[in-house]
């Protein structure tokens, strides 16, 4: 398939533009999830986040509470301290019962104005019970701080030995202006973390308090947070002490793990993205697919457009779905107007509208009768109405799923080619006619089978019908040269040595008699091999018109003598005219001057003697004459008295068929040959019919008939009767035809039946004439049969 | 104007010779000349008397020669003789306007008889185209004037009309007709008419 790289090109630019939005989209997509996953981390974070802090101030809140319930006991043991209601069983007792309930303490102490501890309670804290004294530096300025401002005042962290770090709440007991000691409140730091952290704080926080520089004094668990970054610190009441509480969160192992979410966002997106991308992938598969049906379907469009074949299919209801530009051209109509149209379309013959054989088959089975194979003839009309012939072709059209949808069909024009093909029939007519009304014979046959090829009507009159195919040597068994002369060069001829001349001979038909002038070529025939043609023409009638003029040109050069006779006898008579009118006039001069008896004798005498002058001068003409007769003495011998009258009737055919007149001959084929000289009886024969054409001048056309016969007269003579239908001749005239000079003609001389009666006499016969029984005249003559 | 003779024409010695002993027998004056050509040299348009022709002769034919002699104006009146067997050539010359013909053998009465008609036919057309000659040469003086005259005389018109046709006086036409009738040597008009009236013909 040729590929059309310029839209291939074009599309291809196209398709870039077209995967662009996809393209964004997707990275979007992503881009959005990204950001989404972010957001949702970001804010999971500040939850926990914000949780921490909560949990972290309510803890600190809760130590605060604590601490503040704390000072209000110690406070109101300062109070009853101060105005002496309390004394050291009180204390302890009241200690003791506050410390059971709270256990953060490790104990309460009563210091006096000096220090020293008046009570303790538990008595176990403070190294040894009462008498005991505050010794750390820090609790010695916690106190003095206490005592200064008389306010309740915590102690910076310490190291106990006995509880870690540790600090401890100092409230003064004040009468007036007067210090009494104080109260004092031990709290370790462990105590705070165990006590007043409750226990769900501590299983999800990581919880430390740290004094200065860092230093840990206490934390919950050893397992460290989940996230550092997930901590909160703040500075526990009161301020200044310098602990500081410290909160991180624990990874929190809920039955949903945490990113199980972010997990199926970014595990659906690549989900998305690699269905996205499979899809984009079947895409270009498909737009490839697409592209090579569109060159196909281009390709095809142009097949079809190019073709001159008519397209046109139609669907199962019978309308027109589809026509080419050909079929448009073809019918002379715009697409608009055959597309959805339906039987009787609108490029039928009105005549065949009915009977249009051109509706489809509607099942498979009987396609074989619109198949391919050959198709239908059918007439279309123009839109001008001009009509053309067409071969339709049909074929089922089948769609997609194999289901028939309807039918397509292709049209051919064949005007030209019926014109075409008629015109080749009339022309090899033609070229049939004229071979065939040739008189000439001509067959063609081939050069190694001698089969006979072709033959014309000329050729198969002669040898008959079945000449063709059969063996030519056979067939022209009756006429044809020696094949050995020349077959064998013949059978070596190629192609390109063609034309050649074989022979050119003269031959008679054995069968028939007639002469042919054979040629013979080897040409080149249709099939491009080599063949002999061999062209006869019947020469028979002009090998009989040379046979006639040959034999008539000697005849006439036998007659010259005759002829020279005949003119001999008309010279004869103007040259013997001559010297008798001089003699007549020489004589009546002589006279006519007697008589007037004016003369002189010298005179008379001169002319007397011219004329004896003239009268020897018609005596030489007269032995001229004689010597020439002598000298043409006939030939005699014996001749057939048929072949004579056969020869006479030819010389007379030009008379004959001018006079109209038939000539019926009746010789017995037994009759004897006759001892004559031939060609002097032929002129007298030839004189006989000429004179009785002649004679029967005014006889009416269809009664001319002129009988020549023959027959014994005797047993030594033959007898020939020349018998005309004329006027006949007049009673006692007859004699008077054979006299010298007589004649009836304007142009005769009279010397014909007197020369033809001298014939005849010659020979020892008679020539006569007698009147026709049947009206008309006979004139006779007999010759004898041997010389004697 | 010549004398009157008789012509003879004929390639036969013995014919000349003897025709013209035969004649001469008779009183007539005989010229011989043995061929066509010769007598065609010797030829000019006054000879008077008759041409005896013979028909066949080597060279130039009597039939030849009579054509020659008619398409120069000849007047002479022409005897064929013929031989046997000439009879249609003699007749198709007479239908040419030859005087007559005769056949050979002869006889002198006949022959000589034919001659004197023909030389007496000779004479009378000698004299009629004498006449004719003198009455064009009296024409030929006439003025042209004078002319118009004579063709209106000869149409009949009066003399009154002559004049309204010409435009002239009656006097003057009266001159005019006396001169023409002076001139043409006629006595009276109806002589006048006849005399141009043979010149027409």
């Amino acid at each position: 398939m040729p590929p059309n790289s310029i839209d291939r090109t074009s599309s291809q630019s196209s398709h870039g533009r077209q995967w662009m939005m996809p393209n964004v989209a997707v990275g979007a997509f992503i881009l959005a999830m990204i950001a989404l996953v972010w957001l949702l981390q970001k804010r999971d974070f500040d939850q926990q986040t914000a949780a921490l802090e909560r949990d972290a101030q309510w803890t600190e809140q809760t130590l605060r509470v604590n601490m503040q319930s704390d000072e209000d006991f110690l406070q109101g043991l300062a109070r009853e301290a101060a105005d002496g209601q309390i004394d050291g069983a009180r204390f302890r007792a009241r200690s003791a019962q506050y410390l059971a309930t709270n256990p953060q303490l490790s104990g309460i102490a009563w210091l006096d104005a000096n220090r020293s501890m008046r009570e303790i309670e538990p008595p176990s804290a403070g190294g040894g019970g009462s008498g005991g004294s505050v010794a750390h530096p820090e609790q010695l300025r916690g106190l003095a701080a206490a005592r200064d401002s008389g306010q309740p005042t915590y102690s910076r962290t310490y190291i106990s030995k006995d509880t870690g770090p540790t600090f401890d709440l100092f409230v003064p007991i004040h009468r007036g202006r007067d210090f009494l000691g104080a109260m004092v409140a031990t709290y370790p730091v462990s105590g705070l973390l165990r006590h007043l952290v409750p226990e769900w704080f501590s299983s999800k926080y990581h919880l430390s308090f740290t004094g200065a520089g860092n230093r840990l004094f206490a934390e919950n668990s050893a397992a460290p947070p989940r996230n550092e970054g997930l901590t909160y610190s703040l500075d526990i009441v009161p301020p200044g002490n310098g602990i500081r509480m410290r909160v991180g969160a624990y990874r929190v192992d809920t039955s949903i793990p945490k990113d199980l979410p972010t997990l199926l966002i970014v595990g659906l997106s690549l989900l998305v993205t690699w269905s996205l991308l499979s899809l984009r992938n079947n895409l270009a598969r498909r737009i490839r697919a697409e592209d090579a049906l569109r060159a196909e379907s281009n390709f095809r469009k142009a097949m079809e457009e190019s073709m001159p074949t008519g397209m046109r299919a139609i669907d199962m209801q019978g309308r027109i779905t589809y026509v080419n530009a050909a079929f448009c051209n073809m019918v002379g109509r715009r697409q608009e107007e055959l597309i959805g149209a339906s039987a009787p379309f609108p490029y039928w013959i009105p005549e065949d509208v009915a009977g249009q054989a051109e509706t489809p088959p509607r099942s498979l089975a009987s396609e074989a009768r619109y198949g391919s194979h050959g198709g239908i003839e059918s007439i279309y009309r123009r839109k001008n109405g001009e009509r053309f012939d067409v071969r339709v072709y049909e074929a089922p059209l089948v769609d997609a799923s194999g289901r028939q949808a309807g039918w397509m069909a292709s049209i051919h024009d064949i005007t030209e080619q019926r014109r075409a093909r008629a015109e080749l029939e009339a022309s090899h007519q033609r070229f049939m006619t004229v071979l065939d009304g040739l008189d000439t014979a001509i067959y063609v046959a081939d050069l190694n089978a001698d089969e006979i090829l072709f033959a014309n009507k000329a050729f198969k009159n002669i040898y008959g019908y079945d000449a063709v195919g059969r063996n030519c040597w056979q067939v022209t068994s009756a006429c044809h040269p020696e094949p050995a002369r020349f077959i064998a060069a013949a059978r070596k001829l190629a192609p390109h040595q063609t034309p050649l001349e074989l022979y050119d001979i003269e031959l008679q038909n054995g069968l028939n008699g007639r002469w042919y002038q054979l040629r013979e070529r080897a040409i080149q025939w249709v099939d491009g091999g080599v063949v002999r043609m061999e062209i006869a023409t019947d020469i028979t009638d002009r090998m009989i018109m040379e046979e006639v003029n040959s034999r008539q040109m000697e005849r006439l050069q036998q007659t010259s003598r005759l002829i020279t006779m005949g003119e001999m006898a008309s010279s004869l008579a103007h040259e013997l005219n001559q010297p008798l009118a001089a003699i007549a006039n020489y004589n009546m001069g002589c006279v006519n001057r007697l008589q007037a008896n004016d003369y002189r004798r010298e005179e008379l005498l001169a002319a007397m003697q011219k004329a004896s002058v003239q009268a020897e001068r018609a005596g030489k003409i007269i032995r001229r004459v004689r010597d020439f007769v002598k000298k043409s003495e006939p030939k005699r011998g014996a001749v057939a008295i048929a072949e004579i009258i056969e020869e006479v009737i030819g010389f007379a055919e030009t008379d004959v068929r001018k006079a109209g007149v038939r000539i019926v001959v009746s010789v017995p084929a037994d009759l004897p040959a006759a001892y004559a000289d031939k060609i002097m009886i032929e002129q007298v024969v030839l004189n006989l019919v000429k004179n009785g054409i002649e004679a029967m001048h005014d006889t009416p056309r269809g009664e001319r008939e002129l009988d020549i016969s023959a027959r014994a007269n005797g047993k030594d003579f033959i007898e020939v009767n020349v018998a005309d239908r004329g006027p006949g001749v007049p009673a006692g005239q007859s004699e008077r035809l054979f006299a010298p000079f007589y004649t009836t003609k304007p142009e005769g001389m009279g010397m014909g039946l007197n020369i033809c009666r001298s014939i005849i006499e010659f020979h020892r016969g008679r020539l006569w004439t007698v009147a026709n029984s049947g009206g008309g005249s006979v004139f006779s003559f007999t010759l004898p049969l041997d010389p004697q | 104007m010549t004398e009157s003779k008789v012509y003879i024409v004929d390639d036969d010695d013995a014919m000349r010779d003897s025709l013209k002993w035969l004649l001469e027998s008779r009183g007539l004056k005989v010229e011989l000349y043995p061929s066509g050509e010769a007598f065609l040299g010797a030829f000019s348009g006054d000879l008077r008397g008759c041409l005896v022709l013979d028909v066949r002769m080597p060279g130039m034919s009597g039939m030849d020669l009579y054509a020659r002699l008619k398409a120069r104006a000849s007047n002479l009146p022409v005897i064929f003789i013929t031989g046997h067997g000439d009879v249609p050539m003699a007749v198709s010359a007479l239908k040419k306007g030859a005087a007559d013909f005769i056949e050979k053998p002869f006889s002198d009465q006949d022959m000589v008889r034919l001659i004197e008609s023909c030389l007496k036919q000779d004479r009378a057309a000698a004299a009629k185209r004498a006449e004719k000659a003198s009455l064009a040469r009296n024409m030929e003086s006439l003025t042209q004037r004078e002319r118009e005259v004579l063709g209106l005389i000869v149409d009949g018109k009066l003399n009154k009309q002559i004049a309204d046709d010409l435009g002239i006086s009656i006097k003057t036409v009266e001159v005019h007709r006396s001169r023409v009738m002076e001139k043409m040597g006629a006595d009276s008009v109806a002589e006048l008419v006849q005399l141009v009236l043979k010149l027409r013909t």
